[in-house]
């Protein structure tokens, strides 16, 4: 079973939904689709975490917590949005209290549709969004040498520059 | 005590997982997965389009096209219980995540029925 | 001494896949008071009735809430119909009673994992879901939709059942029921489970009473009440007897879920066989002009709908008052006195759906 080379833990968080989907990310950890067996741990915590999961849209008074869930999270780390809810506001898209989508207030890396999105669907979406965290990891790798790179000159000092 | 033989029992009895990626799901025939258009049978009425609930679904007479966004549907299938020519169907396989929104443009080739030409009315 | 402090609960808590937020007023280890803050989820769905017409608002109305989304789309669909003076075919109201004793069962197993885990007892979780699952299977087959049926609609049902597969429904559902059974004597007998629950979150009769407690938290206290005796759908055949237990604490409410799934075994076994023959919908013409209060029982208790028409396609004013609602303030009454460790335990034994109480 070594579908993934690594085991990612991902956080998850209910925006303003219906929980039809999160009760089937919930399933996704049950003996039927049990995803554990990926490695993929569910945890509580938003700094242990590389992959965020929302559902549902995103209201007034969700917004400031997902934006805070997102900045606590590590670098590098990908976002998830399950059902229709998370994708574009789906059935709510018209009321008075929506800001929209996931996407209207985090960048997101995949779209999982589906209302209730299902568990295969929802694996799949992971999946996906692992393939992303894998880019993104090498981007940060070289990203972080580059950074390093500076650090570890001892004698480079930036040019006077002229008077 | 019961619950050491509930654990006892499923430690011989064969797994409850699906060994889902490795081996696709077969799904019910009734399962609402995604809306599928027979091109051939539809008359671009736009009963569907102001049927759905969330408006998922554009029809565009002028250009002859019927389109759907994919990441807006929520699979309630209103518009196959409302489509009076019966050429929506909803298939039992889910739409595939993806990273951007998708829409699915059909062409239609319906050919409006042709009005009567106005008899010409002979000059006076 | 004694030393103040505000702890805060959720909104994103391990515990409980939604979110609550609670603040509680601890006082060394024991909880004064706790109080609650809302609007997390709150969506404003009544107002959508401005914008989509009433037919089409019967999809709205199931996503009130993901785990009893069959029972709201009935619920709305039923007050709707009243004002119209539709009368059901029997069918309709046959499939549909046993589409709601479903989504019961599998609310209640899926509640029963949610508890088991909140005091630490992963194996029943995981077992109690794995029975879910073949709960939801037959739904699936049935209707189309996993936790979303849609499977109401304004003047009967969307989808028939053949009898050969209600029939063969019967025989799975008798497995299923077998396999159950050594999962629910766990709850019965296990040392463990009746320490974490017995005496716990002690709410009175009384008290259940006067705060409006609705469903399993009222019978708990003793009190019989349950709206499936109404006589709505199906249940004016069926006679439904409240299920009651008297001891007012946490294993209390518990017995009370776990005794229902059997009666509703019980309830879709009578159904089956009395499942009449003819039409599932009848054509709906005209628009509803009037007003009506439905009421019914959810797995969390009652609920009641309010629908007023203006006699166009939009209805005038929507409105739902959902069990966990009702349940709150008994919940924070619950609360108080009882010890930190016990709080998570406490809040679900009222079986939470918090996208139902902020719609
Ligand atoms: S996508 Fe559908 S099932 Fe999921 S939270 Fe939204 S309304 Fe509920
Ligand atoms: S799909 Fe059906 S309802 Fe929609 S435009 Fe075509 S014929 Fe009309
Ligand atoms: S299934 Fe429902 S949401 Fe999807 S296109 Fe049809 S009517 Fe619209």
């Amino acid at each position: 079973m070594s579908m993934f080379k690594r085991s990612p833990w991902m956080v998850h968080y209910d925006g303003a939904s219906c929980n039809g989907c999160d009760i089937e990310v919930l399933a996704c950890l049950t003996p039927r689709y049990d995803v554990e067996r990926f490695g993929v741990i569910n945890t509580g915590n938003p700094k242990h975490a590389d992959v965020l999961l929302i559902t549902g849209y995103i209201n007034e008074q969700s917004q400031p917590v997902v934006r805070q869930i997102y900045q606590q999270m590590p670098d590098p780390k990908v976002v998830i949005a399950i059902g229709i809810c998370a994708t574009s506001g789906g059935i709510f898209s018209e009321c008075y209290n929506t800001k929209g989508g996931v996407d209207s207030t985090i960048p997101v890396d995949v779209y999982v549709p589906g209302c209730a999105a299902r568990p295969e669907s929802i694996i799949d979406g992971v999946v996906k969004g692992l393939a992303v965290l894998e880019t993104k990891r090498a981007a940060w790798r070289i990203e972080r040498k580059k950074r390093n790179r500076v650090f570890r000159l001892p004698f480079f000092k930036p040019k006077a520059s002229p008077p | 005590m019961k619950m050491t033989y509930v654990a006892l029992k499923s430690l011989f009895s064969s797994p409850a997982t699906a060994n889902y990626p490795a081996e696709p799901k077969t799904y019910y025939p009734g399962t609402r997965g995604h809306i599928v258009l027979e091109v051939s049978t539809c008359t671009l009425c736009k009963i569907c389009e102001i049927r759905c609930p969330t408006g998922a679904i554009q029809v565009d007479r002028e250009g002859k096209a019927w389109s759907i966004e994919r990441m807006k549907c929520i699979q309630c299938g209103f518009c196959v219980d409302s489509c009076p020519r019966k050429c929506l169907s909803n298939d039992p396989q889910y739409t595939s995540p993806a990273s951007e929104k998708i829409t699915d443009r059909l062409d239609v080739p319906y050919e409006p029925p042709k009005r009567k030409p106005k008899p010409e009315t002979p000059p006076a | 001494m004694s030393n103040r402090t505000i702890i805060p609960f959720g909104p994103q808590h391990p515990v409980l896949p939604e979110p609550i937020h609670l603040d509680l007023v601890v006082e060394d280890e024991r909880v004064i008071e706790a109080i609650p803050s809302f609007g997390f989820i709150h969506r404003g769905l009544e107002r959508l009735v401005e914008k989509k017409d009433f037919q089409e608002f019967t999809f709205v109305a199931e996503r009130v809430c993901g785990i009893c989304s069959f029972i709201h789309g009935m619920g709305y669909c039923q007050a709707v119909e009243r004002v119209m003076g539709i009368t059901l075919p029997p069918r309709a109201d046959y499939l549909r009673t046993f589409w709601a004793e479903l989504s019961r069962i599998h609310s209640h197993l899926l509640w029963m994992g949610l508890v088991a885990d909140a005091f630490g007892f992963e194996n029943l979780f995981m077992n109690s879901w794995r029975i879910r699952e073949n709960i939801l299977d037959i739904v699936e087959e049935t209707t189309g939709g996993r936790v979303i049926f849609g499977a109401a609609k304004i003047g009967g049902t969307r989808r028939d059942v053949t009898n050969d597969k209600l029939k063969e429904i019967g025989r799975t559902l008798k497995t299923i029921e077998a396999e159950l059974h050594a999962i629910t004597d766990v709850f019965e007998q296990d040392y463990s489970v009746q320490q974490r629950l017995r005496g716990i979150g002690i709410l009175s009769r009384e008290d259940a009473f006067d705060l409006g407690a609705v469903g399993p938290t009222l019978r708990g206290s003793g009190e019989p009440m349950d709206a499936r005796c109404e006589g709505y759908a199906a249940y004016r055949d069926i006679e439904v007897e409240p299920i009651v237990e008297s001891d007012c604490d946490s294993y209390a409410r518990c017995m009370v879920r776990i005794r229902e799934i059997y009666q509703s075994f019980d309830i879709i076994r009578q159904v089956l066989c009395r499942m009449p023959d003819g039409e599932t919908e009848i054509k709906v013409k005209g628009y509803p002009n009037g007003e009506h209060f439905a009421r019914l029982e959810q797995p969390r208790g009652e609920v009641l709908y309010y629908v007023k028409g203006n006699g166009t396609k939009h209805l005038d004013r929507f409105r739902v008052r959902t069990p966990t609602f009702a349940n709150i303030p008994p919940l924070l009454k619950m609360l108080q006195g009882c010890d930190l460790p016990d709080v998570p335990v406490i809040v679900l034994t009222i079986d939470p759906c918090i996208s139902c109480a902020e719609r």
